[in-house]
């Protein structure tokens, strides 16, 4: 299953990186669209110094992991993004004859140029801007693992409402960015409702604010909780996507026009 | 693919006479209204922008409410409204979220070959295009609006002035206006490059930070505010936005001068990138 996967990731990025001129400036367009949200944010803490005792430190860790996580799932797993267009348009079928699990050929069959931009930005936001050491590489390393479980998983999770509604394309593409939105905030504003749906729908709160918890403060507890919600995320998506496939199976499934 | 060059220029020549002139004009209404009614059609995607407007102001009101609670001395908090700028970005996201993407269609029309049977045409396409952005743009400030309202009548925070809602909503259009024709010229690029997405990226994050999209450019160092507010983009969102906090008769002239001034220098820019794309495009093929 990995080999297979693995060949089709470096043949998507392959892909992606033979027409040259449109990689490097899709990769950095990305970077200076990035560069010009960091300045933002620069300027809102050059002015008010705080939000709710988080810094701009602890936002660079914020960031740093999220455009790390959306990078890395972009060129690992890009077809994540589109996955509900591709189950309407049946394109599964195809998949379904051959003996190879058929989730991650869904995820690897797609790689998006951008996320390198994102990728190479995060990385160096966390190695230079969000107060880390050498001593917090195991845990960075163990954060990003989690988070991009986590941010995987919930974008299947999204895309599996295709195999149940024909409307799913749109509408998971907007949940996906739904949960970037709130990945990109500190923790310290999500109270009440909004932090319920931080925790549950749109897991903003197990792909970055749960793992940042767990960088500034390393303990069984805030480790454990960053463990517990990756694997909880990926047992529930894999979940949604069987029953779906047991679905589309049967032909119930519905198909776009 | 190639088109017969004299043809075709000569289909896209500028409006000369006042019948002309008279014809641009009814097609400029006559797709306004047809892009307000393909809005409307698409209702349930309108209410998913509605959705997302009520979720990203959830988050940005969370974020200055918090901001004001801590009341850090020595920061620009002095400098902020009671109750911080939720209404500010109220509605500078509802002008941004207003913006129709008019810029995919031109993209996917110009790479696709789909503009190929408009230049045949005796109406000009990009006057066209431009105008149905307009309308479906008119729409969704409606919608958005109406939203917006709701949201704030239910938060419970004061409300602005009558007046100030009048000059947020004439620089609101105004401004509104404004995006539509920067995401014009970006999608105008296509007839040089395969994607716009990086060059409407930087534009779109440009938009936000020196139109002062999360605060007011007032709030950045001087020297920087002075840059911002010469540029489209203080015209795009700033001006409607600052009304809600300072509103004056001469902010509401300043600003109106600037989306006037502005707008004439976009649509002269769109129509001489177009004019160049148009060229390039018959003397080489697509």
């Amino acid at each position: 299953m990995l080999s297979t996967y693995w060949a089709q990731t470096i043949a998507a990025n392959r892909m992606a990186f033979a027409d040259r001129t449109n990689f490097f400036l899709q990769a950095g367009g990305m970077l200076v669209n990035n560069l010009f949200f960091l300045l933002l944010w620069f300027l809102f803490f050059a002015g008010f110094r705080s939000v709710g005792g988080w810094q701009l430190q602890d936002v660079a860790l914020l960031l740093g992991l999220i455009m790390t996580i959306v990078g890395a799932s972009g060129v690992a797993f890009g077809g994540y993004r589109d996955m509900a267009a591709t189950i309407l348009r049946g394109e599964t079928d195809v998949l379904l004859t051959q003996p190879k699990p058929i989730l991650p050929r869904l995820l690897a069959r797609e790689t998006i140029a951008s996320g390198w931009g994102d990728f190479v930005n995060g990385l160096i936001l966390l190695a230079f801007a969000a107060g880390l050491s050498w001593s917090d590489l195991p845990f960075v390393a163990f954060a990003l693992l989690a988070g991009l479980t986590v941010y995987v998983s919930a974008g299947v999770s999204f895309a599996s409402m295709a195999f149940w509604f024909a409307g799913a394309r749109s509408f998971a593409r907007d949940l996906t960015d739904f949960l970037i939105l709130m990945s990109s905030y500190p923790g310290s504003i999500f109270k009440g409702a909004t932090q319920v749906i931080a925790y549950t729908v749109l897991p903003a709160g197990f792909v970055v604010l749960t793992p940042v918890a767990m960088l500034r403060d390393p303990r069984v507890e805030t480790v454990a909780a960053v463990a517990a919600g990756a694997l909880g995320y990926a047992v529930v998506a894999w979940a949604l996507f069987e029953l779906g496939l047991r679905q589309y199976r049967r032909g119930s499934a519905p198909i776009a026009g | 693919m190639r088109f017969t060059s004299m043809s075709l220029a000569q289909t896209e020549r500028a409006p000369r006479a006042l019948g002309d002139l008279r014809s641009e004009t009814s097609i400029a209404f006559a797709a306004l209204g047809f892009g307000a009614r393909q809005t409307i059609a698409a209702w349930p995607v309108l209410m998913g922008r509605c959705l997302f407007y009520v979720l990203i102001m959830a988050v940005f009101s969370a974020l200055w409410d918090t901001v004001w609670a801590e009341r850090l001395s020595g920061t620009h908090l002095v400098s902020l409204p009671e109750g911080g700028l939720a209404i500010y970005v109220g509605v500078t996201e509802w002008i941004t979220l207003s913006i129709v993407s008019v810029h995919l269609r031109l993209e996917d029309d110009i790479r696709s070959g789909a503009l190929e049977p408009h230049l045949t045409r005796p109406r000009s396409y990009l006057t066209q295009k431009v105008f149905e952005a307009f309308g479906g743009m008119l729409v969704r400030m409606a919608a958005l609006g109406a939203t917006g309202l709701t949201m704030l009548a239910l938060s419970g925070r004061a409300a602005p002035d009558a007046s100030a809602f009048a000059g947020v909503a004439v620089l609101g259009v105004l401004g509104g206006a404004i995006g539509v024709l920067i995401y014009a010229l970006v999608g105008l690029f296509a007839f040089w490059l395969r994607r716009v997405l990086p060059v409407l990226m930087v534009v779109q994050k440009m938009m936000f930070l020196f139109g002062g999209l999360f605060a007011p450019v007032t709030l950045y160092p001087d020297w920087l505010e002075r840059i911002c507010l010469i540029t489209p983009f203080a015209a795009h969102i700033f001006y409607a936005g600052y009304m809600t906090l300072e509103p004056s008769v001469e902010l509401f002239a300043q600003g109106l001068g600037w989306a006037v001034l502005w707008l004439a220098t976009l649509a002269f820019a769109c129509a001489s990138v177009w004019r160049a794309g148009l060229a390039r495009l018959l003397r080489e093929g697509g």
